[in-house]
């Protein structure tokens, strides 16, 4: 499959209105990105330390209400140097209502040795998982580029020492990453049983954006059966630094299902602009699970999330690509 | 557990999803419980409700009224063609009372009189390509009006509609070149003599293969029973 890097524009000839909300994202992405990096300049940073954030900043998915989930990552052990660092950044990102979310992922220091080191077992937390995950799939470097080079290596290198065979997908990952887009199935229900605040966020963004995650990130790594292992690590590392739209419409291009590609992204596009309109996001804040079918917004939400499934499921059932499902989806 | 029809040779048995209109079930006609029985036996994933005279519109709205228990994750209803005794504006009324129930509410588009009308349908109308006997709706070029005016409205492609206005199905491709990021789901048939569906043919299913290539990722929904095999 050719590098990924391009074909979302090239895709949105087959959409509706050519990928206008997910575009627009990227090009605002890029900007406070710029503006991003200009503000942590200032910090002193470790030679040991990258700032990183995640999410929608990684997937180059950014609207108005995107949260700045940042982690101070570091390639070796935390030590006491890295605590006034984390107290800056504390202070200068998340202003406002972008503050990381509650469950202490981001916003704090984590240890890329750690992340890779622990993989399984009772070590392995719920946190330490999604860090991992959203380290390979969604994250962008803002300051620190070297020490983060060298942490997502060693991150994706931990997986690829153990379990890889040549035209072989790599298990270890490829168990992870299913491990990972389970929990997140498992923790909706969990989450939704103590709060029912974000239900609807919540469920809506299980039924796109996490979908997208997911299927971005297994792709490469079932087409890793086309590799020698020895090759594997560079074409993960040219697959998962694209972002996974970019990642899903090549692989739509690559299995000449252009038309489905087009509708499904467009589907997404359409979720892209609901999160960055007002109106739209309000509703979708305040729908619970016994008012989710009176809610317009939720319906188009449901909608979309479909199209987009059925999408890829026609990617990974309709083309040659069923074998790789079949052979390695499963057991 | 997938229904048998699912197993059977064949690439348009082994499409997922696959359901059937309700219309191409005679035997079952007017009594819904039955209709919608029947049709899971092809699949519980995908059916067409299909009201296609008007005098059947209100036992359906009745029926879904209920909030009936159905198992299918894609339901769309097919408006009335033919035997239109409502006026129109009482027809949208009546299809905006279940329109939640559903996730396409298919429309042809030569019974359309005023298409604001049926804006208020929002993205859960759908509008289908019409065959030969047809006066509008046929061409990609004659359906270009409904969908301008109609811009949220997505489309119906029917693979056989298709067919009988071009045999060569250069218009069915330009139907999904016109209208291929709008398509919500598939008719699959073949036509008699006089348009009528009829089960889909060995040769027509390798003639339309091309077509339904482009449309792997919707529902499929057989307007006649499949043929035996």
């Amino acid at each position: 499959m050719q590098s990924p890097a391009g074909a979302l524009e090239r895709l949105a000839a087959h959409s509706a209105e050519g990928f206008p909300n997910l575009l627009a994202a990227r090009e605002r992405t890029a900007a406070r990105l710029a503006e991003m990096r200009l503000r942590v300049a200032p910090v002193v940073l470790p030679a040991d330390s990258s700032i990183v954030l995640f999410g929608s900043w990684g997937r180059g998915e950014l609207t108005a209400h995107s949260d700045d989930d940042w982690l101070l990552l570091v390639d070796g052990p935390l030590r006491p140097q890295h605590e006034p660092v984390v107290a800056t950044l504390r202070e200068l990102l998340g202003a406002e209502d972008r503050k990381p979310g509650t469950q202490e992922i981001f916003g704090a220091a984590a240890s890329a040795h750690v992340l890779a080191s622990r993989i399984g077992l009772d070590e392995d937390t719920n946190r330490s998982l999604t860090r991992r995950m959203l380290l390979l799939l969604e994250s962008v470097p803002v300051a620190g580029d070297d020490a983060y080079e060298r942490c997502w290596v060693h991150v994706l290198n931990s997986y690829l020492e153990d379990a890889t065979k040549d035209f072989r997908p790599p298990r270890f990952l490829l168990n992870d990453l299913v491990r990972y887009w389970r929990t997140i199935c498992v923790d909706f229900v969990g989450k939704q049983r103590e709060d029912e605040e974000k239900w609807g966020l919540r469920n809506a963004k299980l039924r796109t954006g996490r979908k997208v995650l997911f299927a971005a990130g297994l792709l490469p790594i079932l087409l890793c059966e086309r590799h020698l292992q020895a090759a594997m690590r560079d074409f993960l590392v040219e697959q998962l630094r694209a972002p996974a739209t970019d990642r899903l419409a090549a692989a739509f291009a690559a299995y000449d299902l252009m038309d489905s590609g087009g509708r499904a992204l467009d589907a997404y596009d359409r979720w892209i602009g609901m999160l960055g309109d007002d109106a739209t996001r309000a509703e979708l804040a305040a729908v619970r699970r016994e008012t989710a079918d009176a809610s317009d917004a939720y319906a188009r939400v449901r909608r979309s999330g479909r199209e987009l499934e059925t999408g890829l499921l026609a990617l990974l059932f309709e083309t040659p690509l069923v074998v790789l499902v079949r052979e390695y989806g499963v057991f | 557990m997938p229904s048998a029809v699912l197993t059977q040779p064949g690439s348009l048995a082994r499409h997922h999803p696959l359901g059937t209109s309700t219309g191409a079930l005679v035997e079952q006609r007017g009594d819904w419980e039955a209709l919608v029985c029947e049709a899971q036996r092809t699949s519980t994933f995908a059916v067409e409700l299909a009201a296609l005279s008007a005098g059947e519109l209100p036992e359906l709205l009745h029926f879904l009224s209920a909030a009936p228990a159905l198992p299918f994750h894609f339901i769309s209803l097919h408006a009335p063609s033919k035997g239109r005794r409502l006026r129109e504006k009482q027809l949208v009324a009546m299809l905006l009372e279940v329109v939640r129930c559903v996730d396409a509410v298919v429309v042809h588009p030569d019974t359309i009189d005023d298409a604001a009308r049926y804006a208020a349908l929002g993205s859960a109308l759908v509008l289908e390509n019409m065959d030969s006997r047809k006066h509008g709706g046929r061409t990609a070029a004659e359906l270009a009006a409904y969908f301008a005016a109609l811009p949220q409205a997505g489309f119906c492609f029917d693979v056989a509609h298709a067919a009988s206005v071009d045999e060569t199905l250069a218009e069915g491709e330009r139907l999904l070149d016109s209208f291929g990021a709008r398509l919500r789901h598939v008719h699959v048939s073949s036509l008699d003599e006089d348009c009528h569906h009829v089960p889909l043919t060995a040769a027509d299913e390798e003639r339309f293969a091309p077509l339904l290539r482009r449309c792997r990722d919707v529902p499929w929904i057989l307007e006649a029973p499949l043929r035996e095999i």
